[in-house]
């Protein structure tokens, strides 16, 4: 297949990959977009699991979507309207749980209802977090700083462009550089003395990551977290994609499914295009993947094509599952106790104190799944009906921690046990769901690696831990979406700044093909 | 007493304040220090707990005394003398073992019986430590560089490290940050593929420290083991000649000889303060001593919240020091013994009974131990490091009789129970450390005359040891370098005006090191504060 | 702490000088006698029998056995027909010599890899995606090597193998009586010779085989001194002294290229990536920083330099590993010579050198630091063709 020489190929078509197309394209490139699946969207792809039921994607979550990318590429103008984030339910064994409003006021009300101290902190945390913002936004939609010291985007450059650029202060930098490498579990509890608050606002900084709270660095991730967009989309992530697919074909990029890519070719070393498992080749002096960086690096490319030292690089890339997916169809509403008659769209479940939570992180270092693991949930179907049958359900778990290498393997019966757990946490919570489960899906690390084509089934393409993020994400080589593959490069969840319904390390790949 | 005036005053005769003040002496000034016990040395100390059995009672092995406070100090001459101690030994319950020496050879077929990878890169890993050790060199033989200061000298400093770590190249900085952020376990399997190596070298990246192997963090610590290679001296690891009390003792005779005056028995009350002033101290028996300058050898909460006082202390700083984290994890038990144990693996004296004896058999059970204390009990089964100080010294035991030492832990300073329910405790953990070493020393039991069992509950009652943390502070990122003990706080001087830190809560933190009293000492001389 | 090889019975009663070294872990013979001439003479008149066990020994099966060491190496060894050795060395990603040895294609599938220092990481490092199978075979495989004028008269008493069939740098199976072996025909003394590899359980048979075998032929015991002499008269370098292990210095200025060690013939370019192929072909358009020669040390002058200080002149008696700077004429330390030796047999005084680019002309003349009576002198020395001595009869069918 003849193909003019400006022809980029981008492989896979989630939000990173679309975004990438999209911003190429729109930049006058000749995009073909290869996605292995029948459908676009990776993980952010609605997903039925049962004839009729479907939830909005394997990742439910928009928190991480940034504004002002999605402005870049002029989503807006292809449907994409961002919304409040819902309000979150905290469940709790006994007790009435805490309904905490996505806004700081509304957060710090209801919080104030259980300890007038914690809505104290809460707020105070949030003006810090709110403070340190605009440094963290820079950080989060800009390539990550270079690690020589004194270079121009070295990290005290970062750091004296936040004493100068955003006006933060002194004690603020201070008290960072204090927090950002502690486990969220101690500076949580500095501030809180609510059990089940100290659980909740620590979840989501160890969720996918192989750590626990009482992991020492978890709080980066808080932080990364914290200071992102915060916002949701209308339609959920699936709406995203829409978007983002528009954009792409407007700008002229062309999207293939069910095109798996078995090697990426290259010629003298330099990247010569792609041979396609049905092993028809593809010609292009640019590849961009969104794929996994293990997977690409060390599956995509020969064996032996890679000096050893960076393929070592990669070897060490630590993408080990720790979440399984669990997805429930429902013939009629989630009801929790403690909150009647209140249907929620997002809600957590541990164990009501922290500890709970580390013990649930515990058992994958023994690998075991967790007998009572941590539940972030997303009920689509109270926003988006049309997800079930008329007055069904279809809720999606995500739950933590669940390991990539089970004792003795995932077989049939051990997804099923797991999911039992699943279903006996929530049960607690809710005693009428085991009479409305019409269908249930597990989905294990080792189920999302092959059906999803994630290395290690790790739903951020690669860890995050301190050694992984920032100019060491995915590997030392590659920090800015560049590999010492010329024409090779890196786009997907693995770069930074990382995972999640996100698309700022498709658009800076795209931004770093353009400017190379 | 008080008509006596000082330039300055320590509290606390351990050994960084006694190097703090013979430093001071050497200078000319007059220094007294003062000392609750009824000898020096504080945590590095030996006891004859047991008639004619003198126990190596908390710090049990030195390794990083830093050698030019040795030879500023002229500790030789003052009877500091350190015996090699060679060899770890590690035996697993399945009759397996490791032995890993002075012998490159040895050692190499040693971990080839493991694995031949490892045994091949075990060869060259120190040398690779060595390497990245020349970042921390500086770093422990300095004050800490402060990133966020304004002070133009401080920015010049940062400059030339700056130029120093760019001429290093990527690739080293790269691996430094690794080092600095990995867990030892990551790090170490990035490198390793047997557990059985990797457990018992990842040990040092935990020692005093409330983390597991597979903490974050944690790799770090394990560059610390290899500063004897980077002093360019090696075999640094040794036992001290009569115990670890020698080594405080010499300092002791160092510091008098330069005209330290040294009181024990002479506990401080609190602090003397006019206005945000340290003026001198008052003693429990109500004594008043005065001086220009007043340098507290304890930790950070009890310089703050017990020598100060929370009420001349501005409430953020007061929030600063309780935030800042102790948590003992460790205990110590120390035995007489009427002869050598036996080990199962290897029974019989010889060299494996030589040198440090490590249980550490597998990644799972040094983990399962962290995961034990997290939720507040002593590790059931704990990881343990084990000498014989006897071996290798004879003087500190009656002819073919032995002392052991072991280091132990996980022992939680914060009991479920509370640190108040150690005393009901300490027994079952000594059982349960006694009943563990016998699966590797069968005839264990037989040999004990004595066992005496230190908590971190004993270790802050005995030796004033803040929740009985060994280090004066948790060895966590955040509690390193700058931030050591609070950020703005780390070049030993403190928020009250005259009052000086010089022990392990400061930069760059414990051990037998030395390095904080000498940099506070320095410091002090440098900004002519006595 | 060395252990015995598994020809330490035999060789142990023989050492009746007791000089012993350790070599790669294991006792090694220096020499037999207080004096190692008769060793080496064995070597260049008759036939001496060298215990090289010691060597790291490694197999390398599997479908992709050829493309792994296609490349580790940085000689085309894929293409090595069965029955045939390549000497090679290996590099790191940075174009820097790692180790060198040979590498023995003993079937379709099946490579023998020889090193001098332990190999198995890197071979298991560079095989991620290769479908092949890496046994460490160096402690149960024994090798002896016997070098010198006699030595196919030897084996050909002694075993089966059709030798006038095994060319230079060729490899077979035979039968030493009852006894399974390989032989190649290949040393490091720079004459005819042959390594023997056997089991373990063999060593002391095979010995024995050879050593009745070749008393008609003059076959000596030889320890390490001998080959040391032997080894700088044929003009190879060696590892750990000549050079250094790119992957176990410290500074980068003490690696070095293939080019720089000679080795410039083995690589090939144009064939596809293989480790330190970017950094060498860089090198090559670049031009490299050192150059290995070899250096003829004036005797003349060593003479009258002695004769200056009423002596006459005195060698030390072995080959010597004590580097000693090299100097251009105009004074400026310009390399280092790393093995010196006098040579018995063409008698004169040899050293193998580094030295900076523009100095390697041969007959060029350079300047060598001799000292005497604690005096460090300066005398002559002319570069020279390596290797120093070559006898038609190495590679003679």
């Amino acid at each position: 297949m003849a193909t003019p020489a400006n022809t980029v190929i981008v492989i896979g078509a989630g939000p990173n990959g679309l975004a990438a197309a999209a911003r190429l394209a729109q930049a006058g490139k000749k995009v073909l977009v290869v996605e292995r699946a029948a459908a676009v969207g990776g993980l952010s792809a609605r997903h039925e699991f049962h004839p009729g039921y479907a939830v909005a994607g394997i990742l439910h979550d928009e928190a991480l979507l940034p504004r002002a990318v999605a402005e870049k590429l002029g989503l807006s103008r292809h449907g994409l309207k961002f919304q409040k984030a819902p309000a979150t339910y905290l469940a709790e064994a006994s007790g009435p749980g805490l309904l905490l409003p996505s806004d700081t006021a509304g957060a710090a009300e209801a919080i104030g209802r259980r300890s007038a101290h914690d809505a104290k902190s809460y707020t105070a945390m949030r003006a810090f977090l709110d403070r340190i913002t605009p440094l963290f936004a820079s950080i989060l939609s800009e390539p990550p700083p270079a690690i020589s010291p004194g270079s121009a985007g070295d990290l005290w450059q970062i750091a004296k462009r936040g004493l100068s650029l955003f006006r933060i202060d002194r004690k603020d930098l201070l008290e960072l550089a204090r927090v950002a490498p502690m486990c969220v579990a101690d500076f949580l509890n500095e501030k809180f003395e609510t059990p089940l608050l100290v659980e909740a606002l620590a979840a989501p900084a160890v969720a996918s990551t192989w750590s626990g709270p009482w992991s020492a660095g978890t709080m980066t991730n808080f932080l990364l977290r914290e200071c992102a967009g915060g916002e949701a989309i209308e339609g959920g992530p699936p709406a995203l994609i829409a978007a983002l697919l528009a954009a792409a074909r407007a700008a002229g990029a062309e999207i293939r499914t069910e095109t798996e890519v078995a090697r990426i070719r290259l010629e003298n070393g330099n990247v010569a295009g792609v041979t396609l498992a049905s092993g028809e080749t593809i010609d292009a002096k640019v590849v961009l993947s969104s794929a996994d960086p293990k997977g690409t690096m060390l599956k995509l490319l020969a064996p032996g094509t890679l000096p050893l030292k960076i393929e070592e690089e990669f070897i060490n890339l630590r993408a080990r599952g720790t979440a399984a997916k669990v997805h429930l169809a429902l013939s009629g509403p989630l009801e929790l106790t403690g909150n009647e008659g209140q249907l929620d769209e997002a809600i957590r479940i541990g164990g009501g104190h922290v500890d709970d939570l580390e013990r649930a992180f515990d058992a994958i270092k023994y690998r075991q799944f967790s007998e009572r693991p941590n539940l972030e949930i997303r009920v689509p179907t109270v926003a988006d009906p049309s997800l079930a049958p008329a007055g069904h359900h279809t809720v999606s778990i995500l739950a933590s921690f669940a390991p990539y290498k089970l004792e003795g393997g995932w077989t049939d019966a051990a997804r099923e046990r797991f999911g039992g757990a699943v279903i006996a946490v929530l049960e607690q919570h809710a005693p009428n769901l085991r009479s409305r489960i019409v269908a249930r899906e597990v989905l294990s690390p080792l189920d999302l690696e092959t059906r999803f084509a994630l290395t290690g089934g790790q739903l951020h393409h690669g860890e995050i831990a301190l050694d992984q993020l920032l100019m060491m994400r995915p590997a030392p080589s590659a920090p800015r979406y560049k590999t010492t593959v010329p024409g090779l490069f890196l786009g997907g969840a693995g770069s930074h700044p990382g995972g999640g319904v996100r698309m700022t390390a498709g658009v800076l790949a795209a931004e770093a093909v353009l400017g190379g | 007493m008080s008509a006596k005036k000082y330039d300055a005053i320590v509290v606390g005769a351990g050994h960084n304040g006694l190097i703090c003040a013979a430093y001071l002496a050497k200078a000319g000034r007059k220094v007294l220090v003062l000392e609750r016990r009824h000898q020096v040395g504080g945590a590095t100390t030996s006891e004859e707990i047991y008639p004619g059995f003198t126990y190596t009672c908390c710090s049990y092995v030195v390794s990083l005394l830093r050698p030019w406070i040795i030879r500023d100090l002229e500790l030789p001459k003052y009877g500091y003398e350190i015996l090699p101690l060679e060899s770890t030994f590690t035996p697993f319950p399945d009759g397996r073992y490791l032995m890993r020496d002075s012998d490159p050879e040895r050692t190499r077929r040693s971990i080839a019986k493991f694995s031949p990878k490892d045994a091949e890169v075990y060869k060259r890993f120190g040398q690779e430590m060595a390497e990245l050790g020349r970042l921390i060199k500086p770093l422990i033989d300095d004050p800490a560089p402060d990133p966020l200061s304004r002070d133009p000298r401080e920015l010049l400093r940062l400059g030339r490290l700056g130029k120093q770590l760019r001429g290093q190249g990527d690739e080293w900085l790269y691996a430094n940050v690794k080092m600095m952020t990995m867990s030892a376990v990551d790090f170490l399997s990035e490198r390793f593929e047997c557990e059985e190596l990797i457990a018992p070298m990842a040990i040092s990246g935990i020692i005093g420290t409330f983390l597991g192997i597979r903490s974050p963090g944690t790799a770090y610590v394990l560059l610390h083991h290899y500063m004897g290679e980077i002093d360019g001296s090696f075999r640094a690891w040794g036992l001290p000649k009569g115990g670890t009390g020698a080594i405080a003792n010499a300092i002791a005779a160092s510091a008098r000889a330069l005209g330290v005056e040294i009181r024990t028995e002479a506990p401080v009350a609190h602090l003397l303060m006019k206005g945000n002033q340290a003026t001198g101290v008052v003693l429990e028996n109500g004594d008043e001593i005065h001086a220009r300058a007043v340098v507290s050898g304890l930790d950070p909460h009890r310089t703050f919240l017990k020598l100060v006082g929370e009420e001349h202390l501005d409430p953020e700083i007061t929030q600063q020091v309780k935030r800042f984290k102790m948590r003992g994890s460790s205990g110590k038990v120390n035995l007489a013994l009427d002869g050598l144990p036996d080990l199962a693996c290897l029974p019989g004296p010889g060299p494996q009974l030589t040198g440090g004896i490590t249980i550490a058999p597998s990644i799972d059970y040094l983990e399962r131990g962290y995961d034990e204390a997290k939720y507040g009990a002593f590790s059931r089964k704990p990881f343990m490091d084990v000498l014989i100080p006897s071996l290798t010294d004879p003087t500190v035991a009656p002819p073919g009789k032995h002392t052991m030492s072991i280091f132990v832990q996980y022992a939680p300073y914060h009991l479920k129970e509370g640190a108040a329910d150690w005393p009901n405790q300490r027994e079952a953990f000594g059982d349960a450390v006694i009943d563990t070493l016998s699966e590797y020393m069968p005839n264990l039991k037989d040999r004990i005359l004595h066992r005496q069992v230190l908590s971190p509950w004993d270790l802050e009652q005995i030796y004033g040891l803040t929740e009985g943390n060994i280090f004066h502070g948790e060895l966590s990122l955040e509690q390193l370098a700058f931030l050591r003990p609070m950020a703005g706080w780390s070049r030993y001087k403190t928020p009250v005006d005259n009052l000086w830190m010089c022990a392990s809560g400061t930069h760059p933190g414990g051990g037998i090191m030395g390095a904080p009293g000498a940099l506070c000492a320095r410091t002090m001389l440098g900004k002519r504060a006595v | 702490m060395p252990i015995p090889s598994p020809f330490h019975e035999r060789t142990s009663p023989l050492c009746t000088s007791y000089r012993w070294k350790d070599w790669a872990g294991y006792c090694a013979v220096s020499s037999y006698d207080t004096s190692h001439e008769r060793e080496y003479f064995a070597f260049r008149e008759a036939a001496g029998l060298l215990d090289v066990t010691p060597l790291y020994k490694y197999e390398v099966t599997g479908r992709d056995a050829a493309a792994l060491l296609g490349r580790m190496m940085v000689r085309d060894v894929t293409q090595l027909k069965v029955g045939r050795v390549a000497y090679t060395c290996w590099c790191d990603d940075g174009g820097k010599v790692v180790d060198d040895g040979t590498v023995a294609r003993l079937d379709e599938d099946h490579y023998r890899v020889t090193a001098a220092d332990p190999t198995l990481h890197w071979l298991h490092a560079l095989s991620r995606g290769f479908d092949v199978a890496i046994e460490d075979s160096s402690a149960r495989l024994a090798a002896l090597a016997l070098q010198g004028p006699t030595s196919r008269d030897i084996l050909k008493s002694a075993t089966d193998a059709d030798l006038d069939k095994l060319k230079f740098f060729g490899v077979t199976k035979a039968q030493m009586g009852a006894i399974p072996v390989w032989i190649s025909r290949t040393g490091y003394t720079g004459d005819l010779g042959y390594e023997v590899w056997v089991d373990n359980d063999q060593a002391l048979a095979t010995w024995d085989a050879l050593i009745a075998a070749g008393r008609p032929y003059g076959i000596e015991p030889a320890g390490l001194d001998a080959l040391d002499v032997s080894r700088v008269e044929a003009g190879y370098v060696l590892l750990g002294n000549d050079y250094f292990s790119a992957k176990k210095v410290v500074l980068e200025s003490r690696k070095s290229t293939p080019h720089e060690l000679g080795f410039g013939w083995m690589v090939d370019l144009n064939r596809g990536n293989f480790i330190g192929r970017d950094a060498i072909a860089a090198e090559v358009k670049r031009g490299s920083i050192w150059q290995l020669v070899g250096l003829e040390i004036s005797w003349e002058e060593l003479e009258a330099l002695y004769a200056s200080f009423n002596l006459p002149p005195s060698l030390p008696v072995t080959a010597r590993r004590d580097a000693l700077p090299v100097y251009a004429e105009d004074g400026r330390q310009i390399g280092q010579a790393t093995s010196h030796t006098w040579s018995p047999i063409l008698k004169k005084y040899l050293a193998i050198a580094s030295v900076h680019r523009g100095f390697e002309t041969l007959g060029g003349k350079l300047r060598i630091e001799h000292t005497v009576e604690y005096e460090r002198r300066q005398v002559t020395a002319t570069v020279a063709k390596l290797p120093f001595y070559d006898p038609e009869r190495k590679r003679k069918p």
